[in-house]
């Protein structure tokens, strides 16, 4: 993306002679435009790269997985506007985030030097803006669960212009034969797990409205249903 | 023959001020990413600046991680090789797998007081010497050639050594 730029020219005063014919007429005047020529800078001289464009951030993605191993799982999103009888709100911009299987977040210190391959900084982290039936999908993985919480994935609702409207938690069933048994927390296990009761996020919940409908098996992956209704 | 195997790192800067085509869309979709992201620290909207984000809000330090994730199709465009950074040649000369990106400040109602920082790690390279104010580079890879293809680049701002070590 370096241009060529051009090289001041120092122009002088050129005086002709000419004896045979007896006239004499200068061309050109003396120039007062100073060399850069000899300093410091080395010129940039390469071939002009092609016009940046445009380019979306790069949570808008549906798949979200960054290669991330874990159980399949289809995320299916419903916004509804409060202020229109929780009808569906379409145009809205829906974050979400989740921990890998180990319970890490895609997150690197902010102290330091620290660097990271910018390829693949931001694994389970994705964005998409609903569609007339107010909807966005992502594919990911099943979470993993972290100390002191119970497994559970981000959600943050914006409105088309970027203001936020809602920031909110999704919570996971429990119980025999449910997802989170059966993923039973990948290698970490269920030893040491806070489930929703005591979840300081959830246990609030008395009815079950954080909590998403999940279905499937470990084989075939799981989907996971979820609605959301913002005053927008 | 021991070998003094070297990182550099471009910190480069971007504020209002820049023209640049490609500096001007990374400021701008970096402020409104930042818009949206900043919210999640800022629920109750005491805040303006990121400055008074980080002081009040410890977990606002993540902004300078989620916030890059608006630059990274930017930087592919880059196709790997670090901007702005001539050799003696003219020519860019150094590569990045790694970065870093950085907020300096910002303001939510004001994108004239948005200023980031794109930190650019270079692949490691040998340092071969040093002459003048110049450092005489090459490419670090496994070769058994006696001859290699160097770069000589200047010594300047913004521009550092990362990392150093001596392999024998």
């Amino acid at each position: 993306m370096i241009g060529a730029i051009s090289t001041p020219v120092i122009i002088d005063a050129c005086k002709k002679s000419s004896i045979s014919d007896g006239s004499s007429s200068g061309s050109g005047s003396a120039g007062t435009t100073a060399s850069t020529n000899g300093t410091c800078a080395v010129a940039p001289t390469e071939t002009e790269g092609p016009f940046p464009t445009k380019a979306p951030a790069s949570y808008v993605r549906s798949d979200i997985t960054d290669g991330k191993t874990g159980y399949k799982l289809t995320a299916k999103i419903t916004i509804g506007n409060i202020n229109n009888n929780c009808s569906a709100l379409s145009g809205a911009i829906v974050d979400i985030w989740h921990c890998d299987a180990e319970g890490n977040y895609s997150e690197y210190g902010g102290t330091g030097m620290q660097s990271t391959n910018y390829q693949s900084v931001h694994f389970l982290r994705g964005r998409q803006t609903t569609d007339t039936n107010g909807l966005v999908t992502f594919t990911s993985i099943f979470p993993g669960w972290y100390s002191g919480r119970a497994t559970h994935i981000h959600v943050h609702v914006y409105n088309a212009a970027g203001t936020s409207l809602n920031v909110t938690q999704i919570a996971f069933p429990e119980g025999a034969g449910t997802a989170l048994a059966l993923v039973n927390g990948y290698n970490k296990g269920m030893a040491g797990y806070t489930y929703n009761n005591a979840d300081n996020i959830f246990s609030d919940d008395k009815t079950g409205i954080e909590i998403a409908t999940v279905t499937g098996t470990l084989a075939a992956g799981f989907e996971l249903t979820f609605k959301v209704n913002v005053k927008a | 023959m021991a070998e003094r195997i070297i990182t550099l790192c471009y910190r480069k800067v971007i504020d209002a001020t820049n023209t640049n085509r490609w500096d001007k869309f990374v400021h701008e979709d970096s402020f409104a990413e930042f818009k949206m992201q900043a919210q999640f620290y800022n629920q109750e909207q005491k805040y303006n600046t990121f400055a008074e984000l980080l002081l009040n809000v410890p977990a606002a330090e993540k902004l300078h991680f989620l916030v890059g994730g608006s630059v990274i199709g930017y930087l592919q465009q880059l196709k790997n090789i670090i901007p702005d950074i001539l050799d003696n040649l003219g020519r860019r000369f150094l590569s990045f797998d790694n970065f870093k990106f950085e907020l300096v400040n910002s303001d939510i109602n004001s994108i004239e007081k948005h200023k980031i920082a794109l930190n650019f790690f270079s692949k490691p390279l040998i340092w071969h010497d040093t002459i003048g104010n110049h450092l005489l580079v090459s490419q670090y890879h496994e070769t058994n050639d006696e001859e290699v293809f160097t770069n000589l680049f200047q010594l300047q701002p913004f521009l550092s050594i990362n990392s150093i070590k001596t392999i024998r």
